[in-house]
């Protein structure tokens, strides 16, 4: 019995290592859009994705935005990904959002649909809005089966974000 | 940039002013004029819309002084072939042209007229030039002309604009002149990384070329803040460029060559650009 269940540890441990242990994991991602108190008011673009320890881009989260022009304002997405892959653009582009708390999610996915490695990663969000300024937020987080649990302090453009671990 | 006719022209109506601006293109370095090309956007993410360009010569970095013919100013779209320049307008300060971004890719814009030879020489203390080359100079170089020298020179202004993805036609290397290679795509250069730069000299590494890169708002800064290069045995030289902004590069080579049409080679460009925020 004991040797069993030491048996069946060591093939848990031993998938483990085959297995990415995230393959189930999910990173919550609670981001706020925070409301400008002064000048006129359009929504912002915003792009939410993951890079790598290499900072090159895995994973398009969400793209909000409208017309196509403004884009580059956007200027690390753009520059990343968004010049370069139309049909990923197109793919994840959303409406663009007003101010507001929303639940975004990570699947451990790249942008083929492939579990990505165990590392650190970044969690990249940028938010460029007409009139207004632009922000960037890199926040690495290790993705290798561990907790997450990290608050981002608000900027102008972004609001707090946190950063969590769950099955969704 | 002017023809020998509108340098006759110009003789006639600014001397000075066409005298000036003849040197700048010869000289981007050593006169005080530098021509530069600067449009209005670097960086497009959709097709079919349009840049507008400034054309000057300039003191300061993008403080335009001098509105300069643009005859010569050319487009070059993502395929490599020239395109079509439209709405051109010659100011007093600066010129003015507009360039519509009809495919996807990178295009290059550029202000020159090739490879032109002028002859200096003194007249009494004076010293004069002409348009003409070793070989043809005798038959126009005035009686008790001294120190006369001629010089090949080119000299370019440059700027790249890149609508959605970066494409490589327009940097291709012609191995004529002063030519350049980044270590990345002209729209890949950002603030606080290190970008490394090959100059060439008809198509080999030049060593010693002169480098001078500036930043905008230099009327607003008591230190130009300029930072000089030389390129080092193998061509190279790099540069960090402190914070985000739009920049120019100005670069020069001088060497005796003493060939039958000229005595010296003098090749220059500039080559505005911008340094995206991280």
């Amino acid at each position: 019995m004991k040797l069993h269940s030491m048996a069946l540890a060591a093939t848990l441990a031993f998938s483990t290592l085959l297995v990415p242990a995230q393959a189930a994991d999910t990173l919550n991602i609670a981001l706020e859009l925070p409301k400008p108190e002064h000048g006129p008011y359009h929504r912002p673009y915003v792009a939410v994705w993951i890079e790598d320890a290499k900072e090159q881009p895995v994973k398009l989260i969400e793209l909000w935005r409208e017309k196509p022009d403004w884009i580059k304002d956007l200027r690390r997405f753009w520059r990343k990904t968004g010049r370069s892959d139309q049909a990923l653009v197109d793919a994840r582009t959303g409406a663009t959002k007003g101010p507001g708390k929303y639940q975004l999610s990570w699947n451990g996915q790249d942008n083929s649909g492939k579990a990505v490695a165990a590392g650190q990663y970044l969690l990249v969000v940028e938010a460029a809005r007409e009139h207004g300024g632009r922000n960037l937020v890199k926040q690495a987080f290790n993705w290798d089966g561990s907790a997450v649990d990290i608050q981002v302090k608000a900027g102008s453009e972004i609001g707090a974000i946190q950063l969590s671990k769950g099955a969704k | 940039m002017l023809s020998n006719k509108q340098w006759l022209s110009a003789k006639t109506t600014a001397k000075t002013t066409a005298l000036g601006l003849l040197a700048a293109m010869f000289s981007l370095q050593l006169s005080a004029h530098t021509m530069t090309v600067v449009p209005s956007h670097y960086v497009q993410s959709k097709t079919g819309g349009w840049v507008s360009v400034d054309v000057s010569a300039t003191n300061m970095t993008f403080q335009w002084d001098k509105g300069i013919p643009l005859e010569n100013f050319k487009v070059f779209t993502p395929d490599g072939q020239q395109g079509k320049v439209d709405s051109v307008y010659q100011g007093k300060r600066k010129s003015q042209a507009d360039v519509e971004l009809a495919t996807e890719g990178t295009y290059r814009l550029e202000l020159g007229n090739g490879s032109r030879f002028f002859t200096s020489y003194e007249l009494k203390g004076e010293r004069k030039r002409l348009m003409a080359n070793k070989k043809d100079r005798a038959a126009q170089l005035p009686a008790g002309a001294e120190k006369v020298v001629t010089t090949q020179g080119n000299s370019r202004a440059l700027a790249f604009i890149t609508v959605n993805k970066p494409s490589d036609a327009v940097l291709a290397l012609t191995n004529k002149g002063l030519e350049f290679q980044f270590d990345r795509h002209p729209a890949d250069i950002v603030a606080t990384e290190e970008v490394t730069v090959t100059l060439l000299m008809n198509g080999k590494p030049a060593a010693g070329v002169e480098l001078d890169l500036s930043r905008d708002g230099e009327l607003y800064r008591n230190e130009p803040e300029r930072m000089h290069h030389k390129t080092d045995a193998s061509g190279k030289f790099s540069f960090t460029a402190p914070v985000a902004g739009r920049y120019l590069l100005e670069a020069s080579y001088q060497a005796d060559v003493s060939n039958e049409l000229t005595d010296k080679v003098r090749e220059g460009f500039t080559l505005s650009f911008e340094a995206a925020l991280p």
